[in-house]
């Protein structure tokens, strides 16, 4: 019997293999309409209300559908359950006019109560992107009007209203009830769908592959010829550049700069470099050790080689600022901290180290290559004075649990920042609010004062006077240096030459939007 | 006899419980916080509360040990607090491919070591030998992931004559799921197409998982031969004009298999700890990966289902080579 299965596989090796890989080759050429797309997103269930990584936002946006749809660059909000919608003077109510056209993937319109169902829903499993909308959809806040009107009165005006919606998808609430199992239907969903997208689900291993088939009854006009999407985790990423440039898939999502530079002049590949939605920043422990001192953390934000840190970064930006530059609310014109050595000096002089001679500890993610080398660039320009770094790689749930308190927290700490909806608020709240702290999206920096403008801006209905408080929030963040601002990475998309009608969008790269998708 | 197996069968009992107290302990006094990971970046403390009462984490570990432990005898392995998916389920889905690989492996192993050891230890500091003992040496100190980088270099990038990674081709559906084994359920579903691909695509993950224990069980089985051809009984055979083709065959294999069969009981249960590296390179969907992904968010149960599947299985393995020795070796069988 081993006998057998050694000639088997020595047979695989040497001839047949040859047939088989052609004939893998062919396969793939007689599925005209199949588009295969590379990702490292493990996927593990089909709760739109249920996840805030990628692989649940792929299921978002083409396996359900949300009031308004977020596309291009820069990001554009249109119509999609909604036909249209009015705003009140005080950016408090809005009435959206649905789509009659619009139906779940049962037949079943999608009325106003289902949509009024699908937010009370998010609301009660409470994870998910509920934060979006956490203190701002209440529990009486959607009434509704008819069959296809519903209204939004919010708590509180929130002017980032309509650029969250496309992430609160609308789930089918008979399925759901019908399979509601005392958890709201989370355990029905971790493998079955209940949406009205443009695509429904064939056939799906957790962590391995999924399989999408457009459903040729979806409500929408138009889309591409793709009517089957193939979603295939591949662990590695030099794998999806091999199998990208072998065309054995038509997308790679999660490549790094390493991987686009070996791709240049590749025959039938397309590289989309484009702005990215994800910060890298260095957090300092503004409340408790040597960092406290305003003046230690300005002598090190002059000191820092930031031309250093970008030419480590592959395909990156450096920030200017706390905010990701080309989003709405960005101010250029703040000065913020260069490498200035006589500058570092002086603050540095006002500080109780004025010779230096400290330690500082700065913890990055274990594995993470690129957080390393930046670690190194910060280890490298404080020599100049005199402050020696200690570098410790640790886990990430160590990580989150070090953000607990101040006194846990390190003296730097490395940590990206995702833009998760085309609004600065997303990153003015998530990593300079207060009511952060404890989390490691900004684990001790609290100031009154930038809370206060922070929470203005978040409720200013008026695009001119909000821009004029984002500027004052960024002056305010810099006065107080409680990061060293770091890079945007470029998104990074591989294509084959092939695959026709992509748009890029800079919100959650890698969810791609089948729907309009096709391959020639 | 009887008796023997069923006090080794017993034994098990105690050596999980003991298994899975250490891995319980050791997960929780860790530092870390699972529940804050799984809640997500955006989760009040009372989100991050809800899920640690969840999943019982707010109890003492007393009492969080009980409820895993009756929870065992009702079949019911936990569920994944990162995913929330049920651990069991999981494990049924990921398990068998790494017992594919691992049997492919061995199997490969198998065939290729112990003719060539044979030869070795026949041949012993002759050209056949030396040449075998080389390659055998250079393949012990090759890591793991290289070769498999190398592999898929040569085999799929460059002669393009084997697939990348994965079980099956991407469009390809895999066969209806009786054992889990796709060489086997393709046999069993009589779909020969997919049994081809299942195999190609088994080849350059098995190879690479094989190449250490085949360099290791040649070492064993060159070193067991020389050793059973220095005999009594050996001369004595040879004295009586036995053809050397019979000697070999039925004295000497059979003796110098004992040894050779402790190394393989060992190298099961080393093979499904090392899986990972090789599942990572070639895409395939095992448990390495599922419990690595686990260890990095600190996902207890899965970590421990992991860890107790693999423990089970490597006693049973110890077990069935234990027993094997009284066929080759009468004396061992009478305890």
């Amino acid at each position: 019997m081993p006998n057998l299965t050694r000639r088997d596989l020595m047979a695989g090796t040497a001839a047949g293999a040859a047939a088989m890989t052609i004939g893998g080759r062919v396969a793939l050429a007689q599925q005209p309409n199949t588009l295969i797309i590379g990702n490292q997103g493990a996927q593990t269930h089909f709760d739109p209300h249920g996840g805030q990584d990628y692989p649940t936002s792929v299921i978002i946006r083409n396996v359900y559908d949300g009031l308004v749809d977020v596309v291009g660059m820069p990001p554009r909000i249109e119509p999609r359950l909604a036909t249209d919608w009015t705003v009140s003077g005080d950016g408090l109510v809005y009435t959206f006019n649905l789509n009659r056209e619009a139906k779940f993937h049962d037949g079943a319109p999608v009325t106003a109560e289902a949509v009024r169902y699908s937010f009370e829903r998010i609301k009660a499993v409470g994870r998910g992107n509920n934060w979006m909308i956490d203190g701002v959809v209440g529990p009486d806040s959607i009434r509704v009007v008819d069959d296809h009107t519903v209204e939004f009165t919010l708590l509180q005006p929130f002017a980032p209203f309509l650029q969250v919606l496309p992430w609160i998808s609308v789930v089918n609430p008979a399925v759901i009830e019908a399979n509601e199992g005392g958890d709201l239907g989370q355990t029905y969903l971790l493998n079955d769908t209940a949406g009205s997208g443009p695509f429904t689900v064939a056939r799906f291993e957790p962590e391995n592959v999924i399989d999408f088939r457009r459903d040729p009854t979806y409500w929408r006009e138009g889309g591409g010829n793709t009517d089957t999407v193939i979603w295939r985790y591949v662990r590695e990423n030099t794998n999806q550049r091999l199998m990208l440039r072998r065309g054995e898939i038509h997308m790679a999502v999660d490549l790094t700069s390493d991987d686009m530079s070996a791709l240049e002049g590749a025959p039938g590949v397309v590289r989309v470099i484009e702005p990215g939605d994800r910060t890298f920043s260095i957090k300092m422990n503004t409340e408790h050790g040597p960092l406290s001192d305003v003046n230690l953390r300005k002598a090190v934000s002059h000191a820092f080689d930031y031309d250093a840190m970008r030419s480590v970064s592959g395909f990156a930006d450096l920030m200017h600022g706390p905010l990701p530059s080309g989003f709405f609310g960005h101010d250029p014109s703040i000065d913020v901290p260069r490498k200035d050595l006589d500058r570092a000096r002086e603050y540095l002089a006002q500080t109780a180290y004025p010779e230096g001679g400290l330690t500082l500890d700065i913890v990055h993610v274990v594995g993470l290559e690129q957080q390393r080398l930046w670690c190194l660039v910060l280890l490298d320009s404080l020599q100049e004075l005199n402050i020696d770094v200690n570098i410790r790689p640790s886990t990430w749930p160590d990580m989150v649990r070090m953000c607990e308190s101040p006194e846990t927290f390190p003296d730097f700490f490395s940590v990206y920042l995702g833009v998760s909806y085309a609004d600065p608020d997303v990153i003015a709240f998530a990593g300079y609010h207060s009511s952060r702290n404890g989390g490691w999206q900004n684990g001790v920096y609290n100031n009154a004062e930038v809370d206060a403008l922070i929470e203005a801006a978040r409720f200013e209905p008026d695009e001119a006077r909000r821009a004029e408080l984002y500027s004052q929030i960024q002056q305010n963040i810099v006065d107080d240096a409680p990061d060293l601002f770091g890079v945007v990475e470029r998104a990074k998309v591989g294509l084959r030459d092939n695959v026709e009608n992509y748009e890029f969008s800079p919100i959650i790269v890698q969810a791609v939007s089948f729907f309009p998708l096709s391959v020639s | 006899m009887l008796s023997y197996v069923l006090f080794r069968i017993a034994l098990i009992v105690p050596l999980l419980i003991g298994l899975s107290l250490l891995v319980f302990v050791i997960g929780r006094v860790l530092p870390g916080d699972p529940a804050a990971l799984a809640a997500g970046p955006y989760a009040t403390a009372e989100q991050r509360a809800a899920v640690a009462a969840e999943f019982g984490l707010d109890q003492p570990i007393a009492v969080q040990y009980w409820d895993y432990v009756t929870g065992l005898f009702e079949g019911d392995l936990g569920r994944s607090i990162m995913t929330r998916r049920p651990v069991a389920g999981d494990l049924a889905l990921y398990l068998p491919a790494t017992l594919e690989l691992v049997a492919a492996s061995l199997l490969l192993a198998v065939a290729v070591s112990i003719p060539l050891g044979l030869v070795a230890g026949l041949t012993a500091n002759r050209a056949p030998d030396m040449t075998i003992s080389a390659g055998t040496l250079s393949a012990m100190s090759m890591p793991q992931f290289f070769l498999g980088l190398v592999l898929q270099l040569i085999f799929a990038m460059w002669l393009s004559l084997l697939p990348l990674s994965g079980r099956l081709p991407f469009t390809v559906a895999p066969p209806p799921a009786v054992t889990g084994f796709y060489t086997i359920d393709s046999v069993l579903a009589g779909q020969w197409h997919t049994l081809w691909l299942s195999l190609v695509h088994l080849a350059l993950p098995a190879i690479t998982m094989a190449l250490a224990p085949i360099a290791m069980i040649t070492r064993i089985m060159r070193a067991s031969t020389m050793e059973a051809l220095q005999q009594d009984y050996v001369r004595n055979a040879r004295a009586l004009g036995l053809s050397i083709r019979l000697i070999l065959f039925k004295y000497v294999l059979k003796n110098a298999a004992s040894a050779t069969l402790t190394m393989i009981g060992l190298y099961v249960g080393w093979m499904l700890g090392s899986t990972v590296l090789v599942e990572k390179v070639f895409d395939w969907p095992g448990i390495g990966l599922y419990a690595t992904n686990a260890i990095l968010n600190q996902d207890f149960n899965p970590v421990i289902a992991v860890t107790l599947v693999i423990g089970v299985i490597f006693i049973a393995t110890n077990l069935i080579v234990d027993l094997l020795y009284g066929v080759l070796n009468p004396k061992v069988g009478d305890r």
